[in-house]
């Protein structure tokens, strides 16, 4: 009985949290110009205009250019605050590390209040590299504490060896410590690339009625009526997401990573 | 010692980034928050407290309480949930576990405003939830369900329910279960040990999920936009109204700046509670 009970439990959960996208995908591939489900012809005319019409290509080319860059600071950022804290174990390691962690606990409004009115004054509102930096910055987080793991699981001995071996702390770093963490990094940049693609609040807040992201222009889309496109987006979305989630699945120890094992 | 001066020289980059794009803004915040706003630009330097009085009138009271009332709900709505369901999964079978952190992870990557739309057709008249409720003929006339508060609070437990369940995560997975299996043993019904052992142990973990979610619910934007109607929109919603709509960012600042407060408020309380009940642990 309980058994039951708790599957039935889970997988009500389960079908809440997939039943929209279903709708959605049903949608999508709809010929019907009006959304509608189900569908009554298939059709990908959606995902065709989606992928030719540049109303739809800019706003992917500038989510896309945008999240490369990010992740990149992003992680630059975490590696640093994590090597200096794995260096110093204490005090200004610490400080490093405990403010990379402050944007997370913040309401995102305030931050992108913040940006905003700082862009405002440096002279870079509506500018993408704004909101490539802040992007970068905000969510240093979750590569942070990504790489955190990585730097605990570095055994003592591959430093002590490389150091008796007379390498210099730049060597060690390059040949030994780094090579340990990049799993952890990418695992951490594809994170970042994948919130910042799909990051709403900050970007309109601080270049959105110029720079125009995919979020944005779905939801302007949705807000001042809307076509199927708008479903065909939202699914190459979800699709990129769960694929970059998947393909790092197979590489990383996702349960491990998020803690989930037992070791 | 020599080489303690290049880990601090290291350590520059991310003290330099991070104290210059998140806490310089934020300390511009504060100060745009006492400027005036100038109809033709941005603002105008200024050290005035309008943008502050302008928080207490009846309308800011009326937003702050909803603001207020929905993220508690939220709050409570997803921990309900979560917690029960991770606590279920992380027993399950290894590649169920991994099922559910993929999905937990893209849904905690997804954008608010897909999730949002997915939700506004599963909910609209001619595609989703009411259009089958009227082809079954349990409802008659069927009509869309979203704008509403009840949509809202949908789409907040959709959002937040990813977060919660992904910090539920590694607190369960590695609990130290010979208690719960000596009640077990002992013959208690699975679920007291589930209200009398596991729930109290999980105290602290399930008042910081709230706490967390409460904050996160306070900022989000585009739930409340989509799904709800103008009377549900929160402070969020108002703020950027404010500053990007009506192009008043010290107003939008001033807001911010009280919401900020009232965050720094909750999160140090939390911790002041979670550091004096260690303190009483130990003597």
């Amino acid at each position: 009985m309980i058994p039951i009970f708790k599957r039935l439990f889970v997988t009500a959960i389960a079908v809440g949290l997939i039943l929209p996208f279903v709708i959605v995908a049903g949608v999508s591939i709809n010929s019907a110009s009006n959304i509608s489900f189900p569908p009554s012809e298939l059709s990908l005319k959606w995902y065709t205009q989606l992928l030719t019409e540049p109303d739809w290509l800019l706003p992917i080319r500038n989510s896309l250019s945008i999240a490369a860059v990010a992740g990149f600071i992003a992680v630059s950022i975490a590696l640093a605050a994590n090597y200096v804290l794995w260096r110093l174990k204490s005090g200004f390691g610490k400080l490093v590390f405990g403010l990379g962690l402050g944007p997370f606990m913040l309401p995102p409004i305030i931050i992108a209040m913040g940006a905003s009115v700082f862009w405002a004054e440096m002279g870079f509102y509506g500018r993408v590299e704004a909101t490539v930096i802040s992007h970068g910055v905000f969510f240093v987080t979750l590569p942070l504490v990504i790489l955190a793991r990585g730097f605990a699981a570095l055994s003592d001995d591959v430093i002590e060896a490389s150091r008796t071996m007379g390498a210099t702390p730049w060597q060690t770093f390059v040949k030994v410590i780094f090579p340990l963490v990049l799993p952890y990094a990418i695992t951490g940049y594809a994170l970042v690339a994948i919130i910042s693609v799909n990051e709403y609040l900050i970007s309109y807040m601080v270049s959105g009625f110029v720079v125009e992201t995919l979020p944005i222009r779905i939801f302007n889309n949705v807000r001042y009526g809307y076509t199927p496109v708008v479903a065909s987006a939202a699914m190459g979305f979800a699709l990129l997401t769960i694929g970059t989630l998947l393909v790092l699945s197979m590489f990383t120890d996702l349960l491990k990573l998020l803690g989930a094992s037992r070791d | 010692m020599k080489g303690k001066a290049v880990p601090h020289l290291i350590g520059v980059f991310p003290l330099g980034m991070m104290s210059l794009f998140f806490l310089a803004p934020l300390a511009f915040m504060v100060m745009v928050s006492f400027y005036e706003r100038d109809p033709l630009g941005f603002f105008n330097e200024a050290f005035v407290w309008d943008n502050y009085a302008k928080f207490f009138s009846s309308f800011y009271y009326t937003i702050s309480l909803r603001s207020l009332w929905s993220a508690s709900l939220g709050a409570v709505l997803v921990v309900l949930l979560a917690f029960p369901a991770m606590y279920i999964i992380v027993d399950m079978a290894r590649r169920w576990q991994l099922f559910w952190v993929i999905l937990l992870l893209s849904l905690m990557c997804l954008s608010e405003v897909i999730i949002g739309f997915a939700w506004l057709i599963l909910f609209s008249e001619n595609s989703g939830i009411p259009k089958f409720m009227g082809w079954i003929g349990v409802w008659e006339n069927p009509r869309s369900l979203s704008p509403s508060f009840g949509a809202m609070m949908v789409g907040y437990v959709t959002l937040g329910f990813s977060l919660v369940a992904l910090m539920f995560l590694p607190q369960l997975a590695r609990r130290d279960r010979s208690i719960e299996e000596a009640a077990l043993t002992l013959g208690t019904p699975p679920m007291q040990v589930f209200s009398k052992v596991i729930l109290p142990n999980f105290k602290a973990g399930i008042v910081s999920a709230l706490v967390t979610m409460f904050v996160y619910f306070l900022g989000v934007f585009v739930m409340p936009t989509m799904l709800g109607r103008p009377q549900d929109w929160n402070m969020t919603v108002i703020i950027t109204d404010k500053a990007v709509g009506d192009a008043n960012m010290p107003l939008g600042a001033a807001l911010s700046v009280i919401m900020l407060i009232f965050t720094l408020f909750i999160i140090g309380a939390l911790t002041y509670a979670s550091r004096n009940k260690d303190k009483g642990a130990l003597t």
